[in-house]
């Protein structure tokens, strides 16, 4: 990984979350998969934050082509996404993104009938451009506002061609 | 979803290579079958001793099969019955999909007393349910569409039949299977042992197990395909930023050797490939193999520990760059005890082989159907993962 050229890490609550992201990583261009990293999973979501504000505050300050995606489980708790959001420098607010399941990704593998990972991997096609409706159901829908600036900023780190709306 | 895959909506691709790869009474394999039908990458995970090389073993005694070694004491031996179990027949069962086609190919053998080696109790394979030959003990029997009775033959029980059987054509169901089976790759790479050099009349498509023909390997790959270099490049210039290229110059009447030249602002410097490091050669092998993937679909590559000799920054890249390459057709078997290489896979495609005793045989259960609490390399590393 090239840390002077844009990067993103992408740090999971859990294993369930890095396998979801592990099927995303899978569908990023061949060539650009070295642009993004998944870290080991932190154990929770309050480890998630306290992670992030112990070690990748000041590496972010550090590596100011560095992005990071925190992945946590909003466990139905709507007050979830904005503890994680306060927890972000507001220097650092447009490098970090917060995106979670709506409870917990196990209930995703009814929901689309597959396995985390080819989730995850059909969640990357449809940042691609392919049609899909993964990214609007009831679990994953609050993810609309970060998912356009992730839209915006980093899939065109990942993948060649600009990533169309959804 | 489990027998094809979309790439990016680009369209449907055959369906993952093994169907069924079932092994008894060899090694530690006893009634074993592999559950990798429908999965583009596997990972094997388990203690040592557990089976995942045997795996490999197995994938490549079908392919020494392929290549022409047809003597039954050179493919497997008596002391490697399942515990010295004589009155076992000892089978190979592999079931692939190639061009749309299911290929079914069995072969048992058994050790009866006063013999010193084994020998061949049964063979055949079939292609979509349809025998394209038989065989029981010396007798083999060559099923051809629309006649009654194909010709018959008897040969030496001491040898499989099928490297003998001679293929029509192209297309004829035996060269298709031969061919495919002879081109895996069945890998476990010793950097220390790779040679960059090689002589024309051993360019190869072909890398032995230890790569030590990595340098005729590359010149196999070059000549049949060129535009492999392109792929190999890619991907060496991702991992070794200072890479300018490779060149094979001639060195002698017949023989190549290959150069790594690296550059930047400071220079260029040129390198025999014997000069690079133990991670740098394993580079070198992924490159190959990522461009043979290309090359040659459907590919089966079954790698044993692929993470060794790499930095830990590079390990999770590593196996992602190989998952990737078979997605979009074939098949990747790997092995690890590597936490990051374990990270890279999901429940689902990691397979567990576990051994209670070296007097029991091997099970093997995905993650997926496992009670595993918390972090799975946690419970690796407790010793806690273990089949019910």
């Amino acid at each position: 990984m090239n840390k002077e050229r844009p990067h993103i890490l992408v740090l999971p609550e859990d294993d369930a979350n890095r396998q979801l992201a592990n099927g995303f990583h899978r569908r990023v261009d061949w060539d650009r998969q070295r642009r993004m990293q998944v870290l080991p999973v932190a154990g929770g979501w309050n480890e998630v934050l306290s992670l992030f504000v112990s070690d990748h505050i000041r590496l972010l300050e550090l590596w100011p082509s560095r992005f990071m995606v925190l992945l946590i489980d909003h466990d139905n708790d709507p007050q979830r996404l904005m503890r994680a959001l306060k927890k972000i420098p507001n220097h650092l607010r447009d490098r970090v993104f917060v995106l979670g399941v709506l409870s917990e990704p196990e209930d995703l593998k009814p929901a689309f009938q597959l396995p985390l990972d080819e989730i995850g991997a059909e969640l990357a096609e449809e940042c691609r451009g392919d049609a899909g409706e993964k990214w609007g159901h009831n679990l994953l829908k609050h993810n609309a506002s970060e998912l356009d600036r992730l839209r915006q900023q980093l899939f065109p780190i990942l993948f060649a061609g600009e990533a169309q709306a959804y | 979803m489990q027998n094809h895959f979309r790439p990016g909506g680009r369209g449907v691709y055959d369906s993952r290579v093994i169907r069924r790869l079932y092994v008894n009474n060899y090694r530690c394999l006893e009634n074993f079958e592999l559950p990798v039908a429908g999965k583009q990458s596997v990972l094997l995970i388990g203690k040592n001793g557990s089976g995942k090389t045997t795996v490999g073993r197995v994938l490549r005694i079908f392919q020494r099969i392929a290549q022409g070694t047809n003597r039954v004491g050179e493919l497997v031996k008596p002391r490697e019955l399942a515990r010295q179990r004589s009155d076992a027949p000892m089978r190979f069962e592999l079931e692939v999909q190639l061009n749309g086609q299911i290929y079914s190919y069995t072969l048992v053998f058994e050790f009866p007393k006063g013999f010193k080696e084994l020998r061949v109790q049964e063979e055949g394979l079939k292609v979509d349910g349809h025998p394209v030959y038989t065989r029981e003990l010396a007798q083999v029997h060559i099923v051809r569409p629309g006649e009654v009775q194909g010709p018959s033959f008897r040969i030496d029980w001491h040898l499989v039949a099928l490297p003998i059987i001679q293929d029509e054509t192209q297309g004829d169901p035996l060269f298709v299977f031969k061919q495919w089976l002879g081109r895996m790759l069945v890998l476990r790479p010793v950097p220390t042992g790779m040679r960059g050099a090689s002589e024309h009349d051993d360019e190869t498509l072909q890398p032995l197990p230890f790569v030590s023909n990595y340098g005729a390997w590359f010149s196999g790959l070059i000549a049949h395909a060129p535009s492999a270099y392109s792929k190999i490049d890619t991907y060496l210039k991702q991992v070794m930023p200072d890479l300018k290229d490779i060149q094979n110059p001639t060195v002698g009447e017949g023989s190549r050797s290959l150069l790594v030249q690296f550059s930047n602002k400071q220079g260029t410097i040129s390198l025999p490939f014997q000069s690079l490091s133990d991670g740098e050669k394993c580079f070198m092998v992924c490159a190959l193999v990522l461009a043979t993937a290309d090359v040659f679909k459907p590919l089966l590559c079954y790698w044993d520990e692929p993470d060794n000799y790499l930095a830990l920054d590079e390990v999770g890249f590593f196996a992602l760059a190989l998952r990737k390459a078979f997605e979009s057709g074939g098949q990747f078997i790997g092995t690890s005890h590597n936490p990051e290489a374990i990270r890279q896979f999901s429940d689902e495609t990691t397979l567990l082989l576990f051994r209670k005793s070296h007097l029991e045989p091997t099970v093997i259960r995905p993650v997926s159907e496992l009670q595993v609490t918390g972090d799975l390399v946690g419970a690796l590393i407790r010793g806690d993962v273990e089949p019910q």
